[in-house]
């Protein structure tokens, strides 16, 4: 996919969150996305369409982050009010909700089988909740880092989490093993490569890290944009040729992935950029912004 | 018939005879016409219509419920029935009289009941409470005296006054006027009987009636007043009303008294106004900037969280805003009118164009010219002060008459004292006198006079001292002269006599002391060109580092608060100290590394495998000095390993079986400050045991703590294996049967045996040996006596590393590695135990991997003693188990080796420990059996190679040491191609030796 195929074009303007909108994310199969904002919403479109279909209200303060279960059934969102909820994606109701945190939580994640939400919190914690039970309990509390978490990745066996102390974590359940990369940089947000072979972490010295995920080697170092003080996602796109993430000055970038120069960037939102999600198979992708609009992207 | 019942076989069911049926119907009928109608209640049988007994239920009225069983029916009533779910509660149920009747006997019982009309106020209650009422609803709708919807209810006065108690004592309502109602009344009545009376007596029988009547309706009236006045007192006292003063009239003031319309103008400005306030207090949330458009709770508080980080000039799209402010009515006529007044212009008015009223300034006083803003004291200096700026005088020879020398020198401490005047008193005084010749410039006269200037100076510090007192006390004034002696410097021209010979001595120490206090050697580092800024954040202690830095390498003046700041605890100061010694020395070392010209990598290798790496807590700042930062970008991302247990239901739920079934819970991991203290991988060391200078860390002294609680787990273990040397001989029969056997595949593995293997084996070797080190210490802590028999355990380590050829090797060899090492530690015999203990974990994972067909392949891989974990994690999904396993045996065996990833694997060690013997006795249980005759055969073997190889060794000392060196043997020998009767034997000798333990 040369440079082409980069979805630059704007497709869909989605407004109706009123303040910032925090993240914004894709389903399973890229044909909806949610999001969610300062305004306490969590909402659900369809971004080809531009069309806003739910409204799922309940958090008491901002949602950070916003995750569907792979069978579209299921939400869970976490945010300031220290809470993990867990929606019924249909009825908009609140099935569960768990408390644990101590302080704001900053990402959520589905397990494959939906049957695990891990979240990480501010508290310097990763904590793992049980779906099936009822029990409201984290069945796991992973504190070994020393700063706020800020990002988490679930594969079908590892949690992968990245904090403000520099670190990228991994936590293997089936060997029973903690690697932790130290990267020396603040870390922002981890995303990981579609097959599953490379982290991409945005560290805060405005500096994304592209990470070999079985030998800790740093690959490739992405830079241009700039974050430095926001919560900012990073992706790669669906044939992971290209590194995208969103930059404070509203801009968005991509960057080659092997030899990392800026491909293309562009203004694409008045204020800062929180989140990109890009569609796992076509060639869209979404972006919100604190401007209180998320934008769809097509080529 | 019976008969012939017996004979036949029925099948089926027979059918009912049909007389029987009608004649029961015909009884139910017969009965239901009446017939037991005439019985008593109690008596009757309750049926339906087949006949039939209905039951009800127990609670619903048993065999007859309701009238003559009519609850279901239409006549009857409909049993309750208790519902109660989740979603739909129910209520109790409050039962009343109205439950039991009908409607119509309901409508009756409505005409009786009882209630209480307005319409019978006698006492005004009513109407005062009414009237209350009122005033409240108004005073809400005026401006309080707190600004916000506060109820005044809330400020009403707690207690209330005397009087107000008294009249409620003495029948007085609230509301009621206090005026008594009868006195008026009584009043009247008086009058109009004495009018009555002078009318009767001074008017005939005509006016009689008259007056008759006049009375009556007088009577009438003061019948009827007090209650009309009653009426009236209700309403007499009216609510006080809480009417804040809100403008700057004075009280009573009423501005708009002439001029009624402006009233209303400034009502309708106000009301305008608390509008506005009231909003601009609901949506100005303290002057933060809040996130717009959401409020919070009611019971949250305003966080920081709450702030709008995002709001940098960003006006928002979408006009929600302009929704919510929509203004009313009423507020935009107040602006207009606010507007119009703004200009000044009332209707009829017109700005006045000159102003009558003026301010008057005054100009401040006019200082004079030679005022000095200075307070002048007059009281006299010191006239001694003003020898300060003498040049002192020579120094003199005391003169040779030891009374003339006396009196100079008390002359000279009164004259100082005193002053001038007293030397010129006694100069006049003492004039004929020779002795006093001094004063006049005579014999003595310089000695006299140096004597005097010295006491002055003595004298005037003293003062000096007593007029100040910032002045530190500690300084003493020193002439330059005074410090020379006391510093033992020659002086120019020095007198015979010193006279502060007497001082010197004591100060001379004192001195010196001082100044090597004051003064700092310069260490020998020469180039520190560059300051290096490991604590770039923190400039105040970047500073005291600067200092100590200074300090360290430059020498020079010491700093009065050196360590640290004043105000800093003296374990802070310490730990800062430390800090910067180990900063300090990082700076060193990168120094030294550009100095030999270091690659990069070899850097990084050795800094990754330092000595100290620093932790995130506190010390992380020392790793940016500058120095490194060269080679910071080449050192992250760094990869660090841990062990993590992810809990049962975690796994479950992820379906991945549990990596730590069945394992005791690990110990949690120590987060103390020696955890940041990373040490040398065992592995990497292996390599470079000999040239890395800097795994010479002494790890006991650095880690007394973690090092306490290994000896403690260890001391356990070791009492035991005392225990067993003492046991009797059939234990040895095991080991030797053992040792046959190891012999044989000692013989067969030397040939397949690859170099990889035999590094492998020395590096284990390597461990033990070093571990035996430590437990050879602790063994003479514990006063334990073990023969020293260590060499031949070394040979026999040895037989599968490199040299195989020659069983012999110097034990020397290993030794001064293990002592290279451990420069501290020497060999004596408790070395066995130590292989001892360690031996049994070997055989437990020895065991496992023989059980398990491995490759030779996967075998070397695991075992390749560099990067072994990497190769680990990157081997293929089937052999997981196995590599588990075999890792999890690397890592016990690095546990337990004195420097290996202590911190890391501490707790892994022990459960390791744990695991291996469960698995041990699950053996030994199952091979109990067949092992005693093999041993036995193989005893005899043994003896004579034992006693062929080394002569002269009694059995009784070398007793422990030779199992042990067996093991040790055995443990270093992974190899992957036993073969498979080797291992089954040595299970069963092994798991027989555990059973005997």
């Amino acid at each position: 996919m040369g440079i082409a195929g980069l979805p630059k074009k704007e497709a869909n303007v989605l407004r109706g969150h009123e303040g910032a909108v925090l993240a914004a994310r894709f389903n399973g199969d890229g044909n909806y996305c949610l999001s969610c904002g300062k305004d306490r919403t969590i909402r659900l479109w369809n971004p080809h369409r531009g069309i806003h279909i739910k409204t799922y209200k309940s958090h008491g303060r901002e949602v950070r982050d916003v995750h569907v279960a792979p069978d579209n059934s299921k939400l869970c969102s976490c945010g300031g009010d220290r809470q993990l909820f867990y929606w019924d994606v249909s009825t908009g109701r609140v099935i569960r909700k768990f408390r644990g945190h101590d302080s704001e939580v900053n990402a959520v994640k589905f397990n494959e089988y939906a049957s695990v939400v891990v979240s990480a919190g501010y508290d310097r914690s990763l904590r793992a909740w049980d779906c099936r039970s009822h029990s409201t309990e984290p069945i796991q509390i992973i504190d070994t880092f020393s700063d706020s978490v800020m990002s988490v990745c679930l594969t079908k066996s590892e949690i992968i989490a990245g904090s403000v102390d520099g670190t990228v974590r991994t936590f293997d359940i089936r060997i029973g093993r903690e690697l932790s990369d130290d990267l020396g940089q603040p870390v922002n947000c981890i995303s990981m490569s579609n097959d599953a072979n490379c982290i991409l972490a945005s560290c805060l010295d405005s500096t994304l890290r592209l990470l070999d995920r079985s030998t800790g080697e740093l690959l490739q170092e992405y830079k241009g944009h700039t974050c430095k003080s926001y919560k900012m996602d990073c992706c790669l796109t669906n044939t992971d040729a290209h590194v995208t993430s969103g930059s404070e000055d509203g801009f968005i970038f991509f960057w080659d992935l092997v030899d990392a120069s800026v491909v293309s960037s562009f203004r694409a939102h008045a204020s800062v950029v929180t989140s990109v999600s890009y569609h796992p198979k076509d060639d869209c992708m979404i972006t919100a912004s604190v401007d209180g609009t998320i934008r769809v992207w097509k080529t | 018939m019976d008969a012939d019942e017996e004979d036949y076989v029925f099948y089926g069911t027979p059918i009912e005879r049909e007389e029987e049926m009608t004649s029961r119907k015909k009884k139910a009928v017969a009965e239901s016409s009446g017939l037991l109608r005439s019985l008593p209640p109690w008596k009757q049988e309750v049926t339906d219509e087949e006949g039939r007994r209905r039951f009800h239920g127990a609670f619903t009225g048993g065999f007859s419920a309701g009238f003559y069983n009519t609850v279901g029916s239409k006549e009857g009533w409909a049993p309750q029935s208790f519902t109660s779910s989740r979603k739909n509660r129910a209520e109790v149920k409050k039962q009343s009289i109205f439950s039991f009747l009908d409607d119509d006997e309901i409508a009756e019982m409505e005409g009786h009941s009882l209630g209480t009309s307005l319409q019978f106020d006698t006492f005004g209650f009513t109407a005062a409470e009414l009237a209350r009422k009122q005033a409240e609803k108004e005073q809400q709708q005026r401006p309080s005296a707190i600004p916000g919807p506060l109820p005044d209810e809330i400020v009403l006065l707690a207690t209330e006054s005397i009087g107000v108690k008294l009249l409620l004592k003495m029948g007085w309502r609230r509301g009621n006027s206090i005026k008594d109602s009868h006195t008026n009344s009584l009043y009247d009545a008086r009058r109009e009987a004495r009018k009555a009376f002078l009318a009767l007596s001074s008017d005939d029988v005509s006016t009689d009636l008259a007056v008759s009547e006049g009375v009556k309706s007088d009577l009438q009236n003061a019948i009827e007043l007090p209650a009309n006045d009653d009426l009236k007192s209700s309403e007499s006292t009216p609510v006080y009303v809480l009417n804040p003063k809100q403008d700057l009239h004075g009280l009573g003031y009423d501005p708009f008294k002439h001029a009624p319309e402006f009233r209303e103008k400034k009502r309708l400005r106000m009301s305008g106004k608390k509008e506005l306030g009231l909003k601009n207090d609901l949506f100005a949330f303290k002057s933060r900037k809040v996130a717009p458009g959401f409020g919070i709770g009611a019971l949250e508080e305003l966080d920081v969280e709450d702030e709008d980080v995002y709001a940098s000039g960003y006006d928002f799209e979408d006009n929600y805003i302009q929704e919510v402010e929509e203004p009313s009515g009423l507020v935009i006529e107040s602006k207009q009118k606010l507007g119009s007044k703004e200009k000044g212009v009332l209707s009829g008015f017109k700005v006045a164009s000159k102003l009558d009223y003026q301010l008057e300034r005054f100009d401040p006083p006019v200082v004079p010219k030679n005022f000095v803003p200075h307070h002048k004291f007059h009281a006299p200096l010191d006239d001694s002060n003003k020898h300060d700026g003498d040049p002192p005088p020579p120094e003199a020879i005391a003169p040779e008459d030891n009374n003339l020398k006396l009196l100079i020198e008390g002359v000279a401490t009164l004259v100082a004292r005193c002053g001038k005047l007293f030397e010129d008193l006694s100069r006049e005084k003492n004039q004929s006198n020779p002795l006093f010749s001094f004063l006049t410039g005579g014999n003595g006269c310089d000695y006299y006079a140096r004597k005097l200037w010295e006491e002055r100076q003595k004298h005037n510090d003293k003062s000096k001292q007593l007029l100040d007192v910032k002045s530190s006390p500690t300084v003493q004034k020193m002439t330059a002269e005074s410090r020379g002696k006391i510093l033992g410097e020659r002086p120019l021209e020095r007198s015979s006599r010193d006279t502060n010979s007497s001082v010197a001595s004591a100060d001379v120490i004192q001195l010196q002391f001082n100044l090597s206090d004051t003064f700092t050697k310069p260490a020998s580092l020469k180039e520190l060109s560059e300051i290096a800024k490991p604590f770039k954040e923190d400039p105040a202690k970047q500073e005291r580092f600067e200092l100590f830095l200074k300090e360290k390498y430059h020498g020079g003046l010491r700093s009065t608060d050196s360590g640290g700041a004043s105000n800093m605890s003296e374990a802070a100061r310490a730990r800062e100290k430390l800090d910067f010694e180990a900063a300090a020395e990082t700076i060193e070392k990168g120094l030294r590394g550009k100095e030999s010209n270091l690659s990069t990598q070899q850097f990084m290798e050795m800094s990754a495998t330092a000595v100290m790496e620093f932790a995130p807590g506190g010390l992380e700042q020392a790793k940016v000095t500058q120095a490194e930062e060269l080679v910071i970008k080449k050192m992250y991302p760094k990869r660090e390993e841990f062990q993590w247990r992810p809990s049962p239901i975690l796994c479950k739920r992820f379906d991945i079986i549990d990596p730590f079934m069945g394992k005791p819970p690990p110990a949690p991991r120590r987060r103390s400050k020696m955890d940041s203290l990373v040490f040398t991988s065992d592995s990497v060391k292996s390599t470079t045991v000999d040239e890395t200078v800097t795994s010479k860390l002494p790890v006991a002294q650095l880690d007394p703590q973690q090092f306490s609680t290994d000896v403690n787990a260890r001391e356990i273990e070791v009492n035991m294996e005392v225990e067993k040397v003492e046991r009797p001989v059939d234990l040895y029969k095991a080991i030797f049967s053992d040792d046959s056997d190891d012999e044989v595949e000692n013989s067969t593995s030397n040939q397949v045996d690859d170099p990889k293997r035999k590094i492998e084996a020395a590096n284990t070797t390597l461990n033990r040996l070093m571990a035996g080190d430590f437990l050879e210490s602790l063994g003479k802590e514990l006063g334990l006596e073990v023969p020293p028999d260590m060499p031949q355990s070394i040979n026999k380590a040895r037989t599968s590393a490199p040299k195989k050829e020659s069983n012999d090797v110097n034990p020397g060899n290993i030794s001064s590695l293990a002592v290279e090492n451990k420069p501290s530690s020497t060999y004596t015999a408790v070395k066995g135990t130590s292989v001892n203990q360690e031996a049994p974990h070997d055989k437990a994972y020895d065991q496992e991997s023989t059980q398990e067909v491995r490759s030779q392949n996967n075998e070397l891989m695991l075992d390749s003693p560099s990067g072994s974990k990497i190769k680990v994690t990157g081997s293929s999904e089937n052999e997981s188990s196995k590599i588990k396993a075999e890792k999890m045996d690397q890592e016990g065996r690095k546990a337990k080796t004195p420097t290996g990833h202590r911190q890391n694997w501490s707790s892994d060690s022990s459960s390791e420990d744990e695991r291996s013997r469960k698995r041990s006795r699950r053996r030994r249980h199952r091979s109990d059996s067949s092992d005693t005759d093999i041993s036995s055969d193989h005893q005899d073997r043994y003896h004579s190679r034992s006693k062929g190889r080394k002569k002269g060794s009694s059995r009784e000392k070398s007793s422990s040491s030779r199992r042990y060196s067996k093991h040790h043997k055995r443990g270093s020998r992974d190899s992957p191609s036993r073969s498979s009767r080797h291992s089954s034997e040595r299970e069963r000798s092994e798991s027989k030796r555990e059973k005997r333990r």
